[in-house]
């Protein structure tokens, strides 16, 4: 289980295999230093922790992640990301 | 060359006692206890108010307040019906019987038989033994439209294959859609949308109608165009029937236990020669007045009395009231079944084979993704949809 899957970043699956925890895109709106302030059109009251994920630099598909865990002011605490390759963000679990 | 016998308005007739109930005003048969209201079969009366059958009984009261409505009686209608299919199989008809009060067979078969098609009809006619109305088609739903404009003793013949079917199902109105199962919700649609007879359905884009209707509206369209599925005849066959008087109207685990016991009887008829049973038929006659009928049919066939209590008990507590009579009768009968139980059953091993059959049909009836499980791949992964993945549940 070495290959891309669908989004080019896990491992493939095998005929009825599901990858679990996939992420799922999200409507972010960023600060000046990169941090969530609107998650999927809720306030962001607090970031709770944020790390890197830099993996696969050594193949033509890195894999460069700035992962957010933030509170949103709804009370859902939530882990969203933000690719650095293609720009886009994205929620997961 | 299919044969049509159509005995209109048959579970009214037969559960008001006679046709002659029928004339006397709007007469309709009631929704069934603990179901849908939608009132059933309604009379030649009814039908002038407008009224027709699956009609909600709000509906059905507020067009025709003087509406006199008649308890179904499932057990009676499917007594007597059993005994016109019995009678038609008495002359060499594979009959397909898909309600009570139409049946089709293959007259074509008969020919041999009977030495000519009107022979056919003659000796279909005398078999019934009730005022029918027979058609002749090369399709099931050509020949039940053909049934439908027949007159009592002048059956309707279509010759020719889907396109004179086609041809002769045009100007019938869609509503003919409601004798058929699994098409009859799109009748008032169409209705409410201007396509009132087949032959408008017909002329409409397939794409067109199975996005608006789906499914059934993929059927109504074929049928509309004359095209059928083909004859799917019963097996004529004993009958095979256990029943059980409860002298305190039985409820709940009464009824349950009795259940059980009737399943412990049927099963140790010597008739069933050690066959297994393709479904079941639960029936009872209620304390308050009126019966109760359900058809079970088992994934598979069954001999063991666990699986098939397992089957039926949970279709026992539908009944809408406590009963005084209860009876189980077995619906088909399967190939033989080795019944003969283990020396020494290995409790583990029962349990797997049992947890295999139940993630087998799972999958039969959800699809091949109804039992998963999760596989831990990578657990320590910095990446989280690599952790863990849904494989196949393998017992």
């Amino acid at each position: 289980m070495t290959a891309r899957s669908e989004r080019g970043q896990g491992p493939r699956m095998s005929g009825r295999s599901r990858q679990l925890n996939l992420p799922r895109a999200a409507r972010v709106l960023s600060g000046p230093g990169g941090a969530p302030e609107r998650v999927d059109g809720h306030a962001v009251e607090a970031v709770r922790e944020s790390w890197l994920v830099e993996d696969r630099w050594w193949t033509e598909r890195p894999l460069g992640r700035r992962y957010w865990e933030v509170l949103r002011a709804d009370g859902a605490n939530v882990v969203v990301f933000h690719d650095l390759r293609t720009g886009r963000w994205f929620t997961q679990r | 060359m299919i044969v049509c016998a159509l005995l209109p308005r048959f579970e009214l007739a037969v559960t008001t006692g006679g046709r002659e109930a029928l004339a006397e005003g709007p007469v309709a048969l009631a929704p069934p206890p603990g179901r849908e209201p939608r009132i059933g079969e309604v009379s030649g009366a009814a039908e002038a108010f407008g009224l027709h059958p699956g009609m909600l009984l709000g509906e059905a009261l507020a067009r025709c307040p003087e509406l006199a409505l008649v308890a179904p009686d499932p057990i009676r209608v499917a007594q007597a019906w059993e005994a016109i299919l019995r009678s038609l199989e008495g002359i060499g008809a594979a009959v397909e019987a898909e309600r009570a009060g139409v049946a089709y067979f293959d007259g074509q078969l008969l020919i041999g038989l009977h030495g000519s098609e009107g022979r056919v009809i003659a000796a279909t006619r005398r078999a019934l033994r009730h005022p029918a109305r027979l058609g002749v088609g090369p399709t099931r739903f050509c020949a039940l439209a053909a049934a439908s404009r027949a007159r009592p003793r002048r059956p309707v013949v279509v010759s020719g294959g889907p396109t004179a079917a086609r041809e002769h199902l045009a100007p019938h109105p869609v509503a003919l859609l409601r004798f058929r199962d699994g098409v009859a919700e799109v009748v008032e649609p169409l209705e409410r949308l201007g396509v009132s007879t087949l032959g408008r359905l017909a002329q409409l884009s397939r794409d067109a109608v199975v996005d608006r209707f789906g499914q059934p509206g993929l059927l109504a369209h074929c049928l509309a165009r004359g095209e059928d599925d083909p004859l799917r005849p019963r097996q004529a066959g004993e009958t095979l029937v256990e029943s059980l008087e409860l002298p305190e109207s039985a409820s709940g685990p009464q009824l349950q236990r009795a259940l059980s016991a009737l399943i412990d009887r049927l099963l140790a008829r010597p008739e069933r020669g050690g066959r297994t049973l393709r479904g079941a038929v639960m029936a009872a006659a209620l304390a308050a007045g009126g019966t109760w009928r359900e058809r079970v049919t088992f994934r598979e066939a069954l001999s063991d009395p666990e699986r098939i209590r397992v089957a039926l008990l949970p279709r026992i507590d539908l009944l809408p009231a406590p009963a005084d009579v209860l009876w189980l009768e077995a619906a088909g009968f399967g190939p033989p079944a080795g019944d003969q139980r283990a020396l020494l059953e290995e409790g583990r091993a029962r349990r797997r084979a049992r947890l295999r059959e139940a993630v087998r049909q799972a999958r039969t009836s959800a699809g091949p993704d109804a039992a998963l499980r999760v596989v831990s791949v990578d657990p320590g992964s910095r990446v989280p949809e690599r952790r863990a993945i849904l494989a196949p549940f393998e017992a």
